[in-house]
């Protein structure tokens, strides 16, 4: 009860204090119910895509996207030599994932933890299929992702696997196809795709579906949630055909970035 | 996840082996075969809930096989100044013992088993399995859930150890029953005010632990019976179990011991959950390994997995009834039978 701090000298305030609740009506009537059609696009729109490669000069290759309210920013270092002496006939793909610390409501502890590493191992089996990494023995390829602001782990895990392709590009690391990446969630009866993070609260499950259109082929499949198996199915055919659009929109700012340089 | 030595030339001959007409496998197993699982539960007398599993023991020569430890431990959690949630929450935690992965460093341990916690975590604590009763004080107190899973050997196919394990555990936990108590001054100093007018004979002997209706203010709890293991946690008929298809192209494992794993890095878990007369649930889906599939493929194992799931959730069904059965009933009929 008494605390170190308490003062019999003064009039002192009370021990413990709480944040005021803002109770707010008008936030209710526009939360979304079920039944309800999706707030702001069509069940099967994608946020706008902004993709630029080779903006951190210091990097091998680099890129920036941003969909909305999710930013991520990616480096890639390599192919560099191993320092492990352990001989690696192929080479290693290493992702490091890093959430700012305003990335997310509230403020992370800089401090690399769980998350970071589930989602940097998520990115890395979206790519790992994809580099030519039997071209390069005894190297590690860096991949350093930043997630500038966070809306939604499925937002960041798709996003960052289309950032990291897309500066694997940039630093012109041999690759069979460029990977691209989509999410989708189950909300109701309905497949939303590229749910924002209040919209993956209301889902009863999600899916994120990363692959290489060029060639038709899936790396990385994630579950999570309540799903029957017939709409996990139909959320995979919805990704990858979504995916397709992405892959043009990679390519059209790799094409971009070596026309202005 | 634990990869063992094996040779090129070894990965070669276990591939060639399965991609062959008839598909022959190192022990002889066909490729669907499961190894033989042993599970006991109620093994560990301290915690909430508790079961041990095996799979691919042999008996004669004493050991060997992937042995899974899971445990369930119940902490009253603090909603308003503390961790807590209202509505309890679930953690999981897997340990990797280091006896069972000698041959890996420290940092590679750490990672395995930050690995395999992850996959337990996302997919036994999300919120559509979330149990019912693990409020004790609405608002105030509530319970934290923590499944503590241990490999303790490692021969394969230790993600499906893991979760079978996890479910056993939670089927057999037991949350005690508490009440909600709150304690009030008697009105002793009023009833000096009044002695002029009222008689001694008002029942002053109300007790200042009155317990009846108290659940909105109460602050604490208790428990009504010290002794009473309580009742069973809600919704484990949902707890998923977890099939993991060893993928070579056209053909898949089950099963696979650490030299198929090794040969066979690319693996698919598949989370289905078989809540009684509604169709399967699938909770959680992860790929790992290097590899490209096709959608097509991806689908006809989802099928698949779906079927050998429901035989692996009968089994394993079937085996937790029996358990039950012998910890209880046969018990207290031995003990009855000894006087």
């Amino acid at each position: 009860m008494a605390q170190a701090n308490f003062d019999r000298r003064r009039i002192n305030g009370p021990d413990e204090s709480f944040q005021p609740i803002f109770d707010s009506d008008e936030e209710d009537e526009t939360r979304w119910k079920p039944g309800k059609p999706r707030k702001g696009r069509g069940a099967r729109d994608i946020r706008p895509i902004f993709l630029k490669a080779g903006l951190i000069n210091q990097a091998n290759g680099s890129a920036y996207i941003e969909t909305e309210r999710t930013k991520i920013a990616c480096a890639v270092y390599g192919p560099r030599q191993s320092k492990t002496t352990v001989y690696n006939e192929k080479g290693r793909l290493n992702v490091e994932v890093k959430f700012a610390p305003f990335s997310c409501t509230r403020r992370r502890v800089p401090i690399r933890d769980a998350e970071d590493r589930s989602v940097a191992v998520q990115i890395q089996q979206a790519l790992v299929s994809a580099v030519r990494l039997e071209l390069l023995p005894k190297s590690t390829i860096d991949i350093f992702i930043t997630v500038i602001e966070n809306d939604g782990i499925q937002g960041c895990i798709a996003s960052g696997s289309v950032a990291a392709s897309a500066a694997l590009a940039d630093a012109g690391i041999e690759m069979l196809g460029l990977v691209a990446s989509c999410s989708a969630a189950v909300v109701g009866e309905e497949i939303w795709l590229d749910p924002t993070e209040e919209e993956e609260k209301v889902s009863s499950g999600t899916l994120i579906l990363s692959g290489m259109p060029a060639l038709g082929t899936i790396t990385n499949v994630w579950q999570s949630g309540s799903m029957a198996p017939e709409d996990a199915m139909k959320c995979m055919e919805a990704c990858q055909e979504r995916y397709t659009d992405i892959h043009a929109v990679i390519a059209q700012a790799l094409l971009e970035n070596v026309q202005t340089t | 996840m634990a990869v063992a030595l094996v040779s090129k030339s070894e990965r070669d001959y276990i591939k060639t082996s399965l991609q062959t007409a008839s598909p022959l496998r190192a022990d002889g197993r066909s490729l669907l075969d499961f190894r033989t699982v042993l599970l006991e539960t109620g093994v560990a007398p301290l915690a909430n809930g508790s079961a041990r599993l095996n799979i691919g023991k042999v008996a004669r020569e004493g050991g060997g096989g992937t042995d899974v430890l899971a445990a369930v431990k119940l902490e009253v959690e603090d909603v308003e100044s503390g961790d807590g949630v209202d509505g309890g929450r679930v953690a999981c935690s897997v340990t990797c013992s280091p006896s069972a992965y000698s041959h890996l460093s420290s940092n590679a341990l750490d990672e395995l088993q930050h690995d395999l916690t992850v996959i337990l975590q996302q997919t036994i604590a999300h919120r559509s399995l979330h149990p019912s009763n693990l409020t004790i004080i609405p608002g105030r107190k509530a319970w934290l859930l923590n499944i503590d899973a241990v490999v303790l050997a490692d021969s394969g196919n230790v993600v499906d150890a893991l979760f079978m394990a996890a479910r056993a555990a939670l089927w057999d936990t037991k949350v005690p029953r508490t009440r909600p108590v709150e304690y009030r001054a008697p009105e002793s100093s009023r009833a000096t005010e009044k002695e002029t007018q009222d008689s001694m004979d008002v029942d002053q002997g109300t007790s200042g632990f009155d317990t009846r209706d108290m659940a909105r203010d109460a602050a604490d709890f208790e428990l009504p019976d010290y002794w009473d293991e309580g009742e069973v946690l809600h919704g484990r008929e949902r707890w998923p179990i977890c099939v993991t298809l060893n993928l070579l192209p056209p053909i898949h494992l089950l099963d696979a011991t650490l030299t198929e794993e090794a040969s066979i890095p690319l693996r698919l878990h598949l989370m289905f959950s078989f809540p009684p007369s509604t169709p399967p649930i699938l909770q959680a889906i992860r790929l790992s390994g290097p590899g490209e599939l096709d959608l097509a493929y991806v689908k006809s194992c989802i099928t698949d997995g779906e079927k050998y799931a429901r035989e692996l959730f009968s089994a394993l069904e079937s085996k937790l009834r029996e358990e039950d059965l012998r910890r209880n009933t046969k018990a207290r009929d031995r003990f009855s039978s000894l006087r």
